[in-house]
């Protein structure tokens, strides 16, 4: 039995069989033959084959992408598509081959010199050499036929242990999460997109094991412990035991600290079946319920009357529990194709959240709001809360507000029934946490989305995995900057919650509790460890950590005094 | 026939804007090449590699040449999508 230590990022367990996925494994081309004794025909038929093959592959995980996971992942297959179409590659490679070349040859230069181009732009424009080779290697897997060499993700036998350098968002929405029992990395952290994406699967996953992960070969008994972040090579009868009994049981019932504070521990949807699977995992309700994924896998918005169904679903599901619906939040990287979003130097600092919602696409906003003001008259419509995304500005909430007032007055005249939900603002930016106090004011509520707020504290992306030791919501910058949203809110008539990664670390949840906290959001999966963790806290010594924490100058104290590592 | 005309979406010929042009061309029964107004070299407007490749942004001129039975067509529908905010459904 053998060790390895990374970073749980799925707090279950499970144990299998390892298989690496290296996609680029297998894509090793043979010599070039003479070109007279290539069959064109042949291998044209060849081409065409591989077309068909990569063309159906790329179907089924912009399906599977859109059905499971419900976030922005599914559009990039459809781009995938348009590039296994484009006439210009198919064009020349059937040339190629026509002449003499092989027909995984073609591929490999044709795909090179389009990728090359592609590279040399700037900023946004390198992702499209990343969707190209991407098809490119699609094609070749086709073509080579490589047998053990390549693993398909969406077909990966049950049992499955996937190792691998690293995964992006669409690699991890491909899996199959009864087949996948798994996942282990080289690289990458707990708040990466493709880490969430293995959270709302609930597939148990530790990252960022390093490379002593590369020395474990395929076939090999593994063990995936995502809560203590362990990856165990030949784990015993005992380890194995513990994993099948996996995770901690849901607990249906709400939970207080051991002095009796009670602490709403909701969960974070952002897809029909996570709906399904906060109220399996016992969550109190919904405290981020993402409206991009009504958005997306379409050619034009969601009507009023679907968004209103799919709110008035989520409030039927959690009859008597809060519902916070977040409105539209896109921008950043987070693209709708048809909304022709600005290309932008620097998205994460430009037109994205609310700043969309009160400037170019106000209509959506008024819809939206519509959809939203109607379901607050349904029947468990009181529970409905609605925040409002990348908030920096006092300007923006009264425009907000002054936006759901003029919606209320036509909804009014024309006799239509509706209620104002609770407001509140997500505290993602530096200026919303240093305003707190003034949103507190005009609120009913502010919700700490972490993942942002810690990006744009530390200023540092947090897919840039050169900045990952930056962006860190363990540094003191970020804890003060909660620390000063939930002092705000003591001193006035609102609430506080948190919806970001950090919400659903359960090593963390005393400190989230002594800063104030009244409501935790987090992937389903990750409820039942919270509530236990609240059962075992205590208020008063969680107040005095917090104020120990705030104090602290560098992340090595914070971690000192919270005892982690 | 050609014509030259400044690109007016926001986002430029960049992924959607790209894509509505390449689909376009591809309805009609005519060559269309693409490049910006002050460059002699053209490229095919039916595909995505080569129109997005451009990486022309908004307010930028382009000139748009077409031949074959539906040349003036499909001159009028690529037109008509550069010098339109794209945007089915914006007010």
């Amino acid at each position: 039995m053998r060790v390895l230590t990374g970073v749980g990022s799925t707090p279950l367990s499970g144990v299998g069989t390892a298989r690496w996925y290296r996609p680029e494994a297998g894509l090793t081309l043979a010599d070039r033959p003479d070109s007279s004794t290539v069959d064109g025909d042949a291998e044209l038929a060849r081409f065409e084959a591989a077309r068909a093959t990569a063309r159906e592959a790329i179907r089924r995980a912009g399906a599977r992408a859109a059905d499971r996971v419900g976030e922005d992942e599914a559009a990039v297959f459809e781009a995938h598509e348009e590039f296994l179409d484009d006439p210009m590659l198919v064009e020349d490679i059937e040339t190629a081959v026509h002449d003499g070349t092989l027909a995984e040859h073609a591929v490999h230069d044709r795909f090179a010199e389009a990728i090359a181009q592609f590279e040399v732009m700037d900023g946004r424009m390198a992702e499209r050499a990343d969707d190209l080779r991407d098809v490119r290697d699609r094609l070749l897997r086709a073509l080579l036929d490589t047998g053990t060499g390549a693993v398909e993700l969406g077909t990966l036998p049950a049992g499955t242990v996937l190792l691998a350098e690293r995964l992006t968002p669409s690699d991890t929405a491909e899996l199959d999460p009864d087949a996948v029992v798994g996942i282990a990395t080289v690289a990458g952290g707990r708040t990466s997109h493709a880490a969430i994406i293995a959270r709302s699967l609930s597939i148990p996953a530790v990252v960022g094991v390093g490379s002593d992960l590369e020395a474990l070969p395929d076939g090999a008994d593994v063990l995936v412990d995502g809560e203590a972040g362990t990856v165990v090579v030949d784990p015993d009868e005992e380890r194995r035991a513990a994993a099948s009994r996996n995770a901690s049981p849901a607990v249906s019932e709400r939970v207080s600290t051991v002095d009796g504070r009670a602490i709403e521990v909701a969960a974070n949807v952002g897809s029909e079946a996570e709906l399904d699977a906060a109220t399996d995992r016992g969550a109190d309700g919904i405290g981020l319920f993402r409206t991009e994924f009504l958005f997306l896998d379409r050619e034009a918005p969601p009507s009023e009357e679907e968004q209103y169904e799919a709110v008035k679903a989520a409030l039927s599901t959690f009859p008597s529990d809060r519902v916070v619906v977040r409105t539209l939040d896109v921008g950043g990287d987070k693209d709708v194709p048809y909304l022709d979003l600005p290309q932008e130097s620097n998205p994460f600092l430009g037109s994205r959240g609310i700043r969309l919602s009160l400037g170019e696409h106000a209509d959506l906003f008024e819809t939206q709001l519509r959809a939203l003001l109607r379901a607050g008259a349904h029947e468990h419509g009181d529970n409905l809360a609605v925040m409002f995304p990348m908030i920096s500005r006092i300007e923006e909430v009264t425009a907000a507000s002054a936006a759901v007032d003029s919606v209320a007055a036509d909804l009014e005249a024309a006799g239509t029934d509706y209620a104002i939900p609770e407001l509140g603002a997500m505290i993602e930016t530096p200026a919303a946490a240093f305003l707190a106090d003034s949103l507190a004011e005009r609120l009913d509520f502010l919700s700490v989305g972490t993942n942002d707020l810690t990006q744009y504290v530390m200023a540092a992306d947090r897919e840039n995995d050169a900045v990952a030791a930056h962006h860190d919501p363990l540094h003191p910058a970020v804890l003060r900057a909660i620390d000063r949203t939930t002092s705000a809110v003591q001193d006035a008539d609102a609430w506080v919650g948190m919806c970001g990664e950090m919400a659903g670390d359960p090593a963390l949840t005393p400190l989230l509790v002594g800063l104030g906290l009244d409501e935790l959001s987090m992937s389903a999966v990750t409820v039942p460890a919270v509530k236990q963790a609240i059962r075992s806290t205590d208020s008063a010594a969680a107040r005095e950590l917090a104020a120990a924490v705030v104090t602290c100058e560098t992340r090595d104290e914070v971690t000192g005094v919270l005892d982690l590592d | 026939m050609e014509r030259v005309v400044t690109v007016v979406p926001e986002a430029g010929l960049h992924a959607r804007p790209a894509s509505k042009v390449v689909q376009a061309v591809n309805r009609f029964d005519a060559d269309v090449s693409i490049g910006r107004a002050e460059d002699d070299e053209l490229v095919r407007a039916d595909s995505m590699l080569s129109v997005s490749g451009l990486n022309v942004a908004h307010g930028e001129s382009v000139r748009i040449v077409a031949e074959g039975p539906d040349a003036a067509d499909a001159l009028d529908a690529v037109c008509d999508l550069l010098t339109t905010e794209i945007d089915g459904e914006a007010e």
